[in-house]
């Protein structure tokens, strides 16, 4: 389902309704292109439509044709556009520093066009990409596919981590535009996901309270300061036979601690999406890890990391409750009463 | 009172997936709309269990924070004491025993924040909780979209 729309002189609103969600996405894109390229004429989109998935941010894929001084241009396009009720607070312009800066690195990324950083144009924060070949399958790991091929996109998985890690980011000035932790990156995270729960917490989470207390009591140093993705799994990622043609989603990307990106899919809540039983565990992902970078991974830091990652579910959980009740944000979620079990066992076992 | 609570919760359920989704073209849309039907499904089952889990609950954190009192800072101490001398709801009275669970979980909350808090009362605390989470009548019950070609889909 999508909608054509060509623009000859009429306003785009006139054809798929202004205040349509659809018009408005339209009329800003338009005024984006208008604005980064002044020369451009006969602006057309065709099949723009809003994916299903997408709970922080709306997702809208169009082709767009236009001339302008250099010619006829034609491309495919996936425009993310902060929703007005989100489960992240984030910023489209750390997003696009990090695409730029990964050109040219070998890490499968789309190409990133155009920023709408105030959504001057757009009427939220917004960038427009290219939008890459690929399916994009949560449960890829688990899904029906034959046991070598699931292994062989779990290995390519883990090397798409490794590669993004060793991005060169003070050569491509992420130091500059992500900034680098002032105290350890374990502790920075901490200070900024706490920042979160108490802005997003509507009533006492004594639960919460406690693993952080834990959290602050053994924050651990970092071995590396890396590129980290922040939201790494199958559900971020293109998937083209067994090539993983684009990693998406990095307006959670920052320099910080490799174990955060290690902990995330190690972590033991997400297991469905990140693991398989008995092939691919979290002693083998570390193991091939370690291989791929040189690392040495303590378990201790990595389970500190692996409760984090439980608990800032429970915030980003807490935050769509917020949103919910503020009457910004369309799904129902609850507190995370679920996260807590898992988290208390890892606290007791480290 | 007919239609009953329940039976009203599940005709909207049926009328939202039989009449309104038919006419949900829109992935976007429908995805919401699934969430919105599993949600009130859930409500259903759940709804009847809240006022006997607070009740519960209360009770429990009462006795807990009871059993804590000596080991916290005079002050957090004291704001429990006092609040353990208060009169338990009435057991029908669902907002006074929604308020009553925010006290005294407020107070659980400085609990636990407090230093030096000893292993045994740590594991008291640890067990009180997950207990409790194993009893939550409310939860979120998750539908996600299917595979999407091309897209940028996500679920934090």
């Amino acid at each position: 389902m999508g909608t054509a729309i060509e623009n000859s002189g009429a306003q785009a609103g006139d054809v798929a309704g202004a205040a349509s969600p659809v018009g408005q996405v339209v009329s800003g894109l338009q005024r984006l292109i208008r604005h980064e390229i002044p020369s451009a004429q006969a602006i057309a989109f065709a099949g723009l439509a809003r994916a299903a998935g997408g709970l922080s941010r709306e997702n809208w894929s169009f082709d767009a044709t236009w001339n302008d001084a250099h010619g006829t241009h034609a491309h495919r396009f996936m425009l993310m556009r902060d929703a007005a009720g989100t489960l992240l607070n984030t910023e489209r312009s750390r997003e696009f520093a990090v695409l730029k800066a990964l050109e040219g690195t070998g890490v499968p990324a789309p190409q990133v066009h155009w920023m709408d950083p105030q959504g001057e144009f757009l009427g939220a924060p917004s960038v427009v990409m290219e939008r890459m070949p690929g399916a994009c399958d949560y449960m890829v790991l688990n899904g029906g596919r034959p046991l070598e091929e699931r292994l062989a996109l779990a290995r390519g998985f883990i090397g798409l981590m490794a590669a993004i890690h060793g991005v060169d980011w003070r050569a491509k000035g992420l130091d500059r535009s992500l900034g680098l932790p002032e105290d350890s990156p374990s502790r920075a995270e901490l200070v900024h996901w706490e920042g979160e729960y108490r802005r997003v917490q509507l009533e006492p989470h004594p639960e919460l309270d406690l693993v952080l207390a834990w959290l602050q009591r053994y924050a651990p140093r970092a071995e590396a300061i890396v590129l980290v993705h922040g939201d790494f799994k199958p559900g971020n990622a293109l998937v083209e036979g067994l090539r993983i043609t684009a990693k998406l989603d990095w307006e959670t990307a920052h320099l910080g601690d490799p174990l955060e990106d290690l902990g995330w899919v190690t972590n033991p809540v997400r297991k469905r999406e990140h693991q398989i039983p008995g092939q691919w565990e979290r002693r083998q992902i570390v193991d091939a890890y370690r291989e791929l970078t040189g690392r040495h991974v303590q378990e201790r830091d990595l389970t500190w990391w692996n409760v984090l990652a439980c608990w800032k579910l429970a915030v980003i959980q807490l935050t769509a409750v917020n949103e919910f009740v503020a009457g910004r944000y369309s799904r129902v979620f609850q507190t995370p009463s679920w996260l807590y079990r898992p988290m208390f066992q890892m606290m007791e076992a480290a | 009172m007919r239609p009953t609570v329940e039976e009203q919760l599940l005709g909207t359920c049926r009328i939202l997936e039989d009449v309104v989704a038919p006419s949900v073209a829109d992935p976007f849309a429908r995805t919401i709309l699934d969430g919105l039907v599993a949600n009130l499904r859930m409500l259903n089952g759940a709804i009847p269990a809240v006022a006997g889990f607070l009740q519960r609950d209360n009770e429990a954190t009462v006795e807990l924070l009871g059993a804590l009192g000596p080991a916290l800072p005079a002050d957090v101490a004291a704001r429990i004491a006092e609040a353990l001398t208060e009169s338990e709801p009435e057991a029908t009275d669902g907002a006074a025993l929604d308020q009553r669970n925010l006290r005294l979980r407020g107070l659980l909350a400085e609990a636990v924040r407090s230093e030096g808090i000893g292993a045994d009362a740590n594991a008291m605390i640890v067990r009180h909780m997950t207990e409790r989470a194993s009893r939550v009548p409310m939860r979120y019950v998750p539908t996600a979209p299917a595979a999407s070609q091309s897209t940028a889909s996500r679920t934090k």
